[in-house]
């Protein structure tokens, strides 16, 4: 039995491909899992019904066909290979990964946290994903089917009431403006590079408007979103490049960076420890966004973070394999600060 | 057994803990800024005394991550000084740690702390005169601004 096979049997049958890169990453899975390149893939699979999408294990070529590729496919999987120890250990590791994924891996391999001749890349350029919680709060019933076009997406409830939205309406913060769609690094494309939706000097619109507060008020929103936190650490679990794991200085008391009471000012220190300790790695791809179960808008501190590296030094994380993470480096000619 | 002659260490207070008063904490590296600090002492000029000064031995060991835990443990401003670029004792500390200093200048703001209650700057061991000019200034600006309150960090 396929050690994945309970969830199997959960998951919704995926179906004919409903796409052409749906297709050609079901074609390169099915190819190295039979030549016996992989011991398995990490993809994305269907959940409980054909609105969710999961992270999905695959490995047999039969699985393979349970592999989807649409707006839904937010999740970074190069999370699962940041602890540099593959279950079980020594595998070969099958992974699919889009533009802000690929530079979250080309991070990890800059500092050798990932071996790369233990792991296989397949490339998957990406339209822009879509944040399913904005659906949901358009729906007092549960979404149980979306429905994708270039340009719109159309939800079904349980009830079977439907509406359609615009795709641009429903992107995530950072696709809107993503300049890199197209992965960095990768063994096999599933598809043509794709346009980027953004091009020229980065932007950062979702923060704007948080940063022209007055300080006063940018401490009463942090106050507010961050008291609400639980310090469930989905975020630096699920964040790709943060990989001190048991060495995490947010579960040591010596040093005692953050206090155990969870309150904002403890909080907002646990995360600007993961702001500060994946600066420089970090592509703001929006997997802790995602991953909060409260929504606090963590995005507000790591584009910001990501914003002024490259105002200061023009850095932006991931993009080549030889460059230097910006803090393990330094140029005698920095322009900053006094001389 | 010599007593305590100073009224402020006598009462195991100083001035900047009664009402209204700020708290700056000031992170120097053992071979300039502590030295030059320790110069100013010598030659009797006069600074303001709300700054509490940490001993590192290089702004390389300092982690920006310090200033942040200060903030949230109360203090109103922070002070980080060390030696020259160039002049670093360890040859290439500072060069590491300007870059770090620099994005935590560019963060505070955005955490809603003013812009005035941190700084990092340079003083060399023979630079007491400067020393001086630089805890003046920083602890003056502070105060100006007043202990922070309502604060998320």
């Amino acid at each position: 039995m396929a050690p994945d096979a309970s969830i199997a049997r959960a998951a919704v049958e995926a179906g004919a491909p409903t796409n052409p890169t749906e297709a050609k990453v079901r074609e390169l899975a099915k190819a190295a899992l039979s030549e016996g390149r992989v011991d398995y893939l990490i993809g994305w699979r269907h959940g409980y019904d054909r609105s969710q999408v999961i992270p999905g294990f695959v490995r047999t070529p039969e699985e393979a066909d349970q592999l989807v590729v649409n707006p839904l496919v937010h999740h970074n999987l190069v999370t699962f290979l940041k602890r540099n120890m593959p279950d079980p250990p020594n595998a070969r590791v099958g992974v699919c990964v889009k533009g802000c994924d690929s530079r979250t891996l080309v991070a990890l391999l800059q500092e050798e946290l990932v071996d790369k001749e233990r792991i296989y890349v397949i490339g998957v350029p990406c339209q822009g994903t879509i944040d399913r919680r904005t659906i949901e709060k358009a729906f007092s019933d549960e979404v149980v089917d979306l429905a994708f076009t270039p340009e719109t997406v159309t939800a079904t409830t349980r009830m079977g009431e439907t509406k359609e939205f615009q795709k641009a309406d429903l992107l995530r913060k950072q696709c809107s403006v993503c300049h890199y769609p197209n992965p960095r690094y990768a063994d096999d494309m599933a598809a043509e590079p794709v346009t980027p939706r953004a091009e020229g000097e980065l932007t950062w619109p979702a923060i704007e408007e948080f940063e022209a507060m007055a300080p006063a008020d940018k401490d009463a929103v942090l106050a507010e979103a961050f008291g609400k936190c639980i310090r469930c650490f989905a975020c630096i679990h699920v964040c790709p490049v943060c990989v001190c794991w048991d060495q995490c200085v947010c579960r040591s008391r010596r040093p005692a960076l953050v206090g155990q009471r969870v309150a904002p000012e403890e909080n907002l220190m646990f995360q600007m420890i993961h702001m500060f300790h994946v600066a420089g790695r970090c592509p703001s791809c929006g997997a802790c966004d995602q991953a909060c179960p409260i929504e606090i808008p963590l995005y507000l501190l790591h584009q910001k973070m990501n914003k002024e590296l490259y105002d200061m030094l023009g850095f932006e994380a991931g993009l080549e394999l030889d460059q230097k993470p910006v803090f393990q480096t330094f140029d005698v000619d920095d322009p900053l600060g006094e001389h | 057994m010599a007593q305590a002659t100073h009224t402020n260490q006598a009462a195991g207070t100083t001035p900047s803990d009664a009402e209204g008063g700020v708290k700056v904490v000031g992170i120097v590296c053992n071979w300039c800024s502590y030295a030059g600090a320790d110069g100013a002492g010598t030659a009797r000029l006069k600074q303001e005394y709300e700054l509490r000064l940490l001993r590192v031995p290089c702004t390389g060991r300092i982690d920006p991550l310090f200033a942040l835990k200060a903030f949230e443990k109360g203090a109103d401003g922070v002070l980080i000084s060390g030696c020259h670029p160039g002049d670093c004792h360890y040859s290439e500390g500072n060069y590491y740690a300007r870059r770090k200093f620099e994005l935590l200048d560019r963060m505070l703001p955005h955490l809603g702390i003013e812009p005035d209650r941190f700084k990092y700057t340079w003083v060399s061991a023979s630079e007491a005169a400067r020393w001086q000019k630089v805890v003046n200034e920083f602890v003056g600006q502070v105060k100006a601004l007043g202990p922070r309150e309502g604060r998320a960090l």
